[in-house]
């Protein structure tokens, strides 16, 4: 036990090398497009498939377009639909969660209840509904994503506030006539915070994954815009002719969602 | 606990209405309508014919009120693209996915609860390593991407197993060449799940080894071993009895991504291309289907802990 | 844990000489008359044979007809059955049969997929037991066509009586035809197992089995086909690459009856002059198109009839020329000229732009719309690609006409009538294009069965798409078979015609 605490105190390597791999990745997919300005969807039909060269840096893919260009535009769209569905999933559960937790009572029931249902429909298959219905766009996955996400957040949270609401200190702010919203806010969701936290590093691997699985089903983010799901599954197609083009995106990927997970799991051993 | 189960399954049956009265509102809404439909050399009066037998010339609510006037007594509709019935459909569908899907829940407990208390034993050490890396890059790999690669390297190269379906087509070889085909469906499905399960056991056993009554039965000198497979693993699966239940409806969404690289027969690829077809009463077969068997699930889940943890039976 | 399970495995067991495996994408309706999907097609052209068969020229051969004979004024056929053939159930084949079939195929209440193949039918007579009369409303000279395309004869004794919809047992799971192959087993969602029916009329055939698996996940195919799992399947170009080098495998082309196009929607201001889509049509690098996109697995257009069709496809004249110039003189001619930022634009100062709809998950058809962009780009024309479910796009943008230009296909039956396609008004000529004098050629075009004289009004319609293009004729491309190197005696056809020869196919030793 005592080596865990000691390594909550001063962060390990890996802990360091994760939030230094994302710091690269987001700045990357921030101003990598400023920086390298190849145009990631112009086809080239002369230039179809090349290994590295000096205009290409890292090749073209099947359709004759620069693979480092669609690397960090994919990046981009990636790491959004990641961050921004898991913001949603964690905004949209910790209110749930929350309002059931601190109200109690009938609307505590409707909103478990609600919970349930959310969670009872297998959530790809929603997002593959949806999406079916309202037809894929960044907007639309990043909604259909983090609509079907926030019910462990929602679940988490209320329990926590179940359990704070007990506790001595809340209590005491009771009796001494604090204003209910006040206690919500001063007292009990700062204590939720760790909690969250933990929750969101979850999040956004679940959220890349979830779009690069709805790519192979072909209702991911629409060529020609890049994803790095929709690169990995386009490029099934070339696996024997050209690996490359699968072994970039997966690799980052790969990368992302383990530093994430790096950073969660760093982050669960700090609250312990 | 009999007041229990009955308020679990009234509030079960509440979710399964919520459930259909939104997927058929989203159905309806969403543009292109039924395949069937979308094809381009159909004339102006074969499409009125399709639209009157298949009753999608009526308003979406009086649709809706016959499908669930009809959904209450059993009966789901035919299908538009299989035009036969929805349920005998499904039906056909449903034994390969909890094959495949049953097989994969024992792989993820089998190999991730023995392998997450074997980690939880030696914090630090190689296997704790090993294991605990592992299980990240599983869980950082998509689905469709590993399944591939499994054909690839054991069914093209190798050529030591198949490269999709249940059996072999068109002969009947048995048992072996079922469990054969099982094989790397079941290890791609169960892989997220599994990686899954060893951190929660792992966490949950060094929670439970750090617990007073813990340190009590090490002071009166049982020996680790013991200790941990004794005490720790039955608080262990405490939490890990919910995570589980928590896989269930991903392991059903998760299907329908492996089934489609696995050319695997089952329902999660049904409701996929029913989705894509806009089968509407498919659609909604499937959803209900999929959906009750979360509700069951969750409420067999509860009823596990309760029966397992005494304090529970009480609150 | 995987390898101990592994090394217990055994190796695939040696394959079967003689089951013939090929893929379908989806689970097939036994019925030649509801099901127009390519599955359904597939597998009912092996059990349901009809009264002719495309040869390999595409030309009508007999099949359960051995001859016929159209009336002097074209208004009737006479049908002389083969006699002796019986159905995989042992009852007789007979005029009852080919009567039943056509009246459930022109019923509109039926259920029927195939009405408007036969509208101008206007009711079949049984003469004795194996002659038939089909009576026509106009001579229809595509009727011999079509009848070898997808009209499979079914079993009156086993289907009379009730909708056909409703024969579930027969459509799903146990049909009866006349094929050389009969129903043995249908696993759902998996396989469909065909037995070889020894009382088949035609040539005994080359293999014991054929089992159809649902493979619905193209790259999962073509790692079946590497891994001696499939036999032959049909790839996109884009699969080229994964087979090409692959053991045990080989490619084979064949050009099918399709023609891939851009539709211009006529009935707006933009594209209602023939200059105009003239002018479009020549701005388009379809070599580069080809060979980029296509993998050279296609061929250059002249119009709308494909290269395919070779007793009608004018081979005369040279393909549509790729002249960027041309349409930058054609288009000012039509009063669009490049202003300074060299997008043109018309005298009331709009700029040609436009949208073109693509239908999604398809990447020959994505390429293609972008190789469509990029070449109107650099005439000054801007065009703005947006991708849509294919039922989508079909049923909210197309069907309505609310659409400027759209990138689609027809895969039509192996016969030069466009009628339906390209005449004013008709239900299909979704780019509403109406030109008189094509009118006159193509309703004489279907009205008239000599060949020569057919040949020479067709020739008349390819000259008059020259002038005024229906739509922007991108290539006609060939199907790209990858087959098992084992696999002898497939038919130069498309994948579906070639399945009506089912017999023909067979493992060398």
């Amino acid at each position: 036990m005592t080596g865990d605490r000691a390594a909550a105190r001063r962060p390990s390597w890996s802990t360091t090398l994760a939030i230094l791999t994302l710091m690269i990745l987001i700045v990357l997919a921030v101003v990598g497009p400023a920086l390298y300005r190849v145009s990631p969807n112009t086809m080239d039909l002369a230039m179809v498939g090349i290994g590295p060269t000096t205009t290409h840096p890292l090749g073209t893919d099947e359709s004759g377009r620069d693979v480092l260009a669609r690397l960090l535009a994919g990046g981009r769209v990636s790491l959004t639909v990641g961050l921004l569905a898991m913001v949603l999933a964690v905004g949209l559960g910790t209110t749930i969660g929350s309002i059931a937790g601190f109200a109690g009572g009938w609307v505590d029931t409707l909103l478990m209840r609600l919970t349930d249902a959310a969670l009872a429909v297998p959530a790809l298959f929603v997002v593959i509904l949806v999406l079916t219905f309202l037809g894929p766009s960044v907007v639309t996955l990043l909604f259909a994503i983090g609509a079907t996400s926030w019910m462990g957040v929602a679940r988490i949270v209320r329990g926590e506030l179940c359990v704070l609401r007990q506790q001595p200190f809340v209590e005491a702010a009771h009796a001494l006539g604090t204003p209910q919203l006040a206690i919500m806010l001063r007292h009990m969701l700062p204590n939720i915070v760790p909690t969250v936290l933990v929750a969101a590093t979850v999040g956004v691997p679940s959220a890349i994954l979830t779009e690069s699985a709805l790519s192979f089903l072909g209702l991911g983010v629409q060529p020609p815009a890049a994803s790095w799901g929709n690169m990995l599954s386009g490029a099934q197609t070339y696996l024997t002719s050209s690996p490359a083009l699968a072994l970039y995106p997966g690799l980052l990927i790969l990368l992302t969602v383990l530093s994430v997970n790096a950073l969660g799991e760093a982050l669960r051993q700090a609250r312990s | 606990m009999i007041l229990f189960l009955v308020r679990r399954i009234g509030h079960g049956l509440v979710v399964l209405l919520l459930v259909s009265t939104v997927t058929f509102a989203i159905m309806l809404a969403a543009p292109g309508g039924p395949s069937l439909l979308a094809d381009p050399k159909l004339s102006t009066a074969e499409r009125a014919a399709i639209e009157e037998r298949l009753g999608l010339d009526k308003p979406g609510s009086v649709q809706y009120a016959r499908w669930l006037g009809r959904a209450v007594r059993g009966d789901f509709g035919s299908s538009f693209l299989y035009q036969t019935s929805s349920l005998a459909t499904i039906g056909s569908r449903l034994p390969p996915t909890l094959l495949l899907a049953g097989t994969a829940l024992l792989l993820t407990i089998g190999i991730g609860i023995p392998l997450g208390m074997a980690a939880a034993a030696r914090p630090g050490s190689l296997l704790d390593r090993l294991v605990t890396t592992t299980s990240g890059i599983a869980l950082a790999v998509p689905v469709f991407w590993s399944g591939l690669m499994l054909i690839l390297v054991f069914a093209v190269w190798a050529r030591i197993l198949p490269a999709g379906g249940a059996v072999t087509e068109g002969e009947s070889l048995g048992i072996v060449d079922r469990v054969r085909h099982l094989l790397l469906p079941a290890l791609v499905l169960a892989s997220a799940g599994c990686a899954e399960v060893i951190r929660y056991t792992r966490s949950a056993a060094r929670t439970t080894l750090a617990l007073p009554f813990m340190q009590n039965a090490r002071a009166r000198g049982l020996s680790a071993r013991r200790i941990l497979w004794r005490h720790g693993l039955r608080h262990a699966l405490l939490s890990v009895v919910s995570v589980i239940g928590l896989q269930l409806p991903r392991l059903v969404g998760g299907a329908a991504v492996t089934e489609t690289v696995f050319s695997w027969p089952g329902m999660g690829r049904l409701g996929v291309e029913a989705a894509l077809g806009r089968d509407y009463p498919l659609v909604m077969a499937v959803t209900l289907i999929v959906s009750a068997g979360v509700v069951v699930a969750s409420i067999i889940a509860d009823v596990i802990q309760m029966v397992m943890d005494p304090r529970l039976r009480h609150a | 844990m995987s390898l101990c399970l592994l090394a217990a495995c055994t190796r695939e067991p040696a394959r079967v000489d003689d089951t013939l495996r090929l893929p379908l994408i989806n689970d097939p309706i036994f019925n030649p008359l509801l099901a127009p999907d390519i599955g359904s097609v597939m597998v009912n052209k092996v059990l349901f044979p009809g009264l002719v068969r495309p040869d390999e020229a595409l030309r009508p051969v007999p099949d359960l007809a051995s001859s016929w004979q159209m009336a002097a004024d074209g208004l009737s056929w006479t049908f002389v059955l083969r006699p002796g053939v019986t159905w995989h159930d042992g009852a007789p084949f007979s005029a009852r049969d080919v009567k039943f079939t056509f009246d459930q195929a022109i019923d509109l209440s039926s259920g029927s997929r195939l009405r408007s193949d036969f509208a101008a039918v206007a009711g079949v007579d049984i003469v004795d037991s194996l002659t038939v009369r089909f009576r026509l409303k106009a001579p229809f000279a595509p009727l011999l066509t079509l009848l070898g395309y997808n009209a499979g004869i079914l079993p009156e004794h086993l289907l009379k009586g009730k909708k056909l919809t409703d024969a579930i047992t027969f459509n799903r799971t146990s049909p009866v035809g006349t094929g050389p192959f009969r129903i043995e087993r249908v696993a759902p969602g998996a396989s469909v197992t065909m037995a070889r029916y020894a009382g088949y009329y035609g040539a005994t055939p080359g293999v014991e089995r054929i089992v159809f698996k649902v493979v619905p996940d193209v790259n999962a195919q073509v790692a079946q086909l590497r891994a001696g799992e499939l036999d032959l399947i049909t790839i996109e170009p884009a699969n080229l690459g994964s087979v090409q080098n692959a053991p045990g495998v080989r490619v084979l082309q064949v050009p099918v009856v399709q023609h891939w196009y851009v539709g211009f929607n006529a009935s707006t201001p933009m594209f209602a002059s023939p200059v105009v889509r003239r002018a479009l049509g020549y701005a388009i690098n379809r070599q580069a198109i080809v060979t980029g996109v296509l993998k050279g697995y296609g061929d250059l257009p002249g119009g709308t009839i494909p290269v395919a069709l070779r007793d009608y496809y004018d081979s005369a004249a040279a393909p549509i020329p790729f002249a960027p110039d041309s349409t930058r003189r054609l288009l000012a001619s039509a009063g669009w000229n490049a202003g300074p930022d060299g997008t043109l634009r018309n005298a009331k100062g709009d700029a040609f732009e436009f949208e073109l709809l693509v239908d999604k998950g398809n990447p020959t058809r994505e390429q293609s719309a972008l190789a469509v962009q990029q070449d109107l780009a650099r005439v000054g024309v801007k065009v703005s690609i947006r991708t849509m479910e294919f039922a989508a796009l079909v049923r909210d943008r197309v069907l309505p006409a609310t659409y400027a230009a759209m990138m689609i296909w027809w895969t039509t039956p192996p016969d030069p009538d466009q009628f339906s396609f390209y005449s004013t008004g008709q239900d299909n000529n979704h780019v509403k294009w109406s030109n008189r004098s094509a009118d006159s050629l193509l309703q004489a075009g279907r009205e008239t069965a000599d060949p020569t004289q057919r040949r020479k009004i067709y020739d008349a319609f390819q000259r008059l798409e020259r002038e005024d293009p229906p739509v922007l004729v991108l290539f006609y491309p060939r199907e790209i078979q990858a087959v098992a190197s084992r696999l002898q005696g497939v038919p130069k056809l498309g994948i579906r015609d070639a399945l009506r020869h089912s017999e023909k196919f067979r493992f060398a030793p």
